[in-house]
């Protein structure tokens, strides 16, 4: 376990490091001039950098999300959070509006993600309490509602807009810079600290929640909280990299796999690993196929899915035999 | 002796008829009781009840001499814990990571070898390390047992920990459950459908309709009346139940 542990910080600092150096031009930290300094600085290093966050932000609500909805299933998208962001950047972006400026789609997705968690926790609302059930059940019918809505824009909408709304909805992480940075590690750093320090209310409610009761909790408290925590990081996460794919489902999946399912153990391996993968898929999508770019939210299912799948065929994982 | 766990004419409803009427009942310290009566007679409403996930509309619950409402809830899930009928465990915990989240309400100190001791009490030591979903029926029941003891609780409130169980393991859970009591001095308070079984108890409570029925030591309890009233099953030939 230990030793798992270990070998994954160690990877993900490698593919951190590595990630930073390699590129359209491959730069030697050791000879520095000032044009690469410049393109370290200001290109590569924010990129870098909203990778890990995006990637700990996802990989972190999946397995907070998982447990909260007592179902292996859930992503982080599953609420419809991904959809509401998904409209209003998707329409931001074809009716080409920029009235913030460079700000102006993450803003939008994050207000849209935070519209959509707002619905959803009302709906999901019964007489106190936070129904999983039901917030399972609204999140999916406001996603279908939202994606029907950007469809309806995208297909009344010229070819460029379009373009640039479906490389975001893929999960894009090009149009990072360093403006939103601070924010992104304010307001995921505080959805990550709120679900760590909740963590015993997560184990908890993945057994119900009359024995969730019966070990001195309130769930419903316990499930709200949470429920923040989601919100806050899917909805910044959202909001820097557009829709990343697989991250959220399937790392706490292979956390869990490899160094087991207490939640003190599986946030914060999931924030590292989810970290990890999205920094390797942006390197790969910027560097393959040159000069164009990949999105990173399609790299990061195209590898992680054969990867799960084979850790699926060689051990149970999801609960099955 | 002070009961640990007293029911002074409870009533509860879930919205319509009254499920739970008057109800009194008083389990003694380091005792086997068990619930018996038909099915929606109210015997999961009582355990619900006298662990506060559910609150009684009138009446008063005691949980070793003071108010159960009284006690903060770290502190009640030290003294009492509930075990649902059927708990779905959708995520691959293991047997040690299950019984590891038994120890929440205890202190920051308490120590990972009542984790060890717990196992062995339940005899899983060699599961330790596998998934709780991978279990059989009666391995994961005594799993969540074991959860239930290291919380620390005096008091065990059990929904029909032998349904779905063969006879081998109903007998070997009872067994179990006698030991744990014998050793640890708990209590055990649990519903079960199975007469046999219920003549191994200390005690037993026939509820029907919400009200107790009949309460004391099963051989004086159970009988062929009892049986026809509460159950409306005519036995002409009641077995004797041989001692267990």
């Amino acid at each position: 376990m230990k030793k798992n542990i270990v070998l994954m910080i160690i990877a993900v600092s490698a593919a951190t490091l590595f990630s930073l150096f390699a590129g359209r031009n491959f730069i030697n930290p050791f000879s520095l001039d000032d044009i690469s300094g410049k393109i370290l600085f200001s290109v590569r290093l924010p990129r870098v950098l909203t990778s890990l966050l995006v990637g700990s932000a996802l990989g972190t609500s999946g397995a907070v999300l998982q447990g909260v909805l007592r179902n292996p299933l859930a992503d982080p998208y599953i609420l419809g959070i991904s959809s509401g962001a998904a409209l209003f950047a998707g329409a931001g972006l074809i009716i080409g509006s920029a009235f913030l400026g460079p700000l102006t789609v993450p803003l939008l997705a994050f207000a849209g993600a935070c519209l959509t968690c707002a619905i959803v926790g009302v709906l999901g609302y019964r007489r106190g309490i936070l129904l999983p059930e039901r917030l399972l059940l609204a999140g999916l019918g406001l996603g279908f509602l939202f994606t029907a809505i950007l469809m309806l824009i995208m297909s009344l909408s010229s070819a460029y807009g379009t373009r640039r709304a479906l490389l975001w909805i893929f999960g894009d992480l090009s149009m990072s810079d360093w403006s939103l940075i601070p924010y992104g590690f304010l307001l995921a750093g505080s959805g990550l600290t709120l679900a760590i320090a909740r963590r015993k209310g997560l184990n908890a409610l993945i057994l119900g929640d009359e024995v969730a009761f019966s070990l001195g909790f309130s769930p419903s408290r316990e499930r709200l909280l949470l429920f923040a925590s989601v919100s806050l990081m899917t909805a910044t996460a959202i909001s820097l990299g557009g829709v990343v794919g697989f991250v959220g489902l399937l790392i706490p999946h292979i956390v869990r796999f490899l160094a087991g399912s207490d939640a003190k153990v599986l946030l914060p391996l999931s924030a590292i690993s989810g970290a990890g993968i999205l920094v390797i898929a942006d390197t790969v999508g910027r560097t393959v196929v040159f000069p164009s770019e990949l999105p990173a939210g399609v790299i990061t299912s195209i590898v992680g899915a054969p990867y799960f799948l084979y850790l699926l065929r060689k051990k149970s994982m999801l609960g099955m035999r | 002796m002070m009961a640990c766990l007293e029911l002074k004419n409870i009533r509860f409803s879930y919205g319509g008829a009254q499920s739970v009427k008057d109800f009194s009942l008083s389990a003694g310290k380091g005792g086997l009781t068990g619930l018996i009566g038909p099915n929606g007679a109210g015997k999961s409403t009582v355990l619900k009840l006298a662990c506060g996930i559910l609150k009684p509309a009138g009446g008063e619950i005691k949980l070793f001499g003071k108010d159960l409402k009284d006690y903060p809830p770290k502190e009640r899930a030290k003294l009492v814990s509930y075990l649902p009928q059927l708990i779905d465990v959708n995520i691959p915990f293991t047997v040690r990571e299950l019984i590891g989240i038994g120890l929440y309400p205890r202190d920051a100190k308490a120590s990972p070898h009542e984790t060890d001791e717990a196992m062995e009490a339940v005899g899983l030591r060699g599961k330790r390390d596998s998934p709780v979903m991978e279990l059989s029926a009666g391995e994961r029941r005594r799993a969540f047992i074991a959860m239930s003891l290291v919380q620390g609780s005096s008091l065990l409130l059990l929904d029909e920990p032998l349904a779905n169980l063969d006879l081998k393991y109903q007998i070997g859970l009872v067994r179990l459950l006698r030991k744990i009591i014998e050793e640890r001095g708990i209590s055990v308070v649990m519903a079960l459908h199975d007469i046999n079984t219920a003549f191994s108890l200390h005690s037993v409570c026939v509820i029907k309709d919400g009200c107790m029925y009949a309460h004391g030591a099963p051989r004086q309890t159970i009988t062929k009346d009892v049986l026809k009233e509460v159950f409306e099953v005519d036995w002409e030939n009641f077995p004797t139940p041989a001692a267990p």
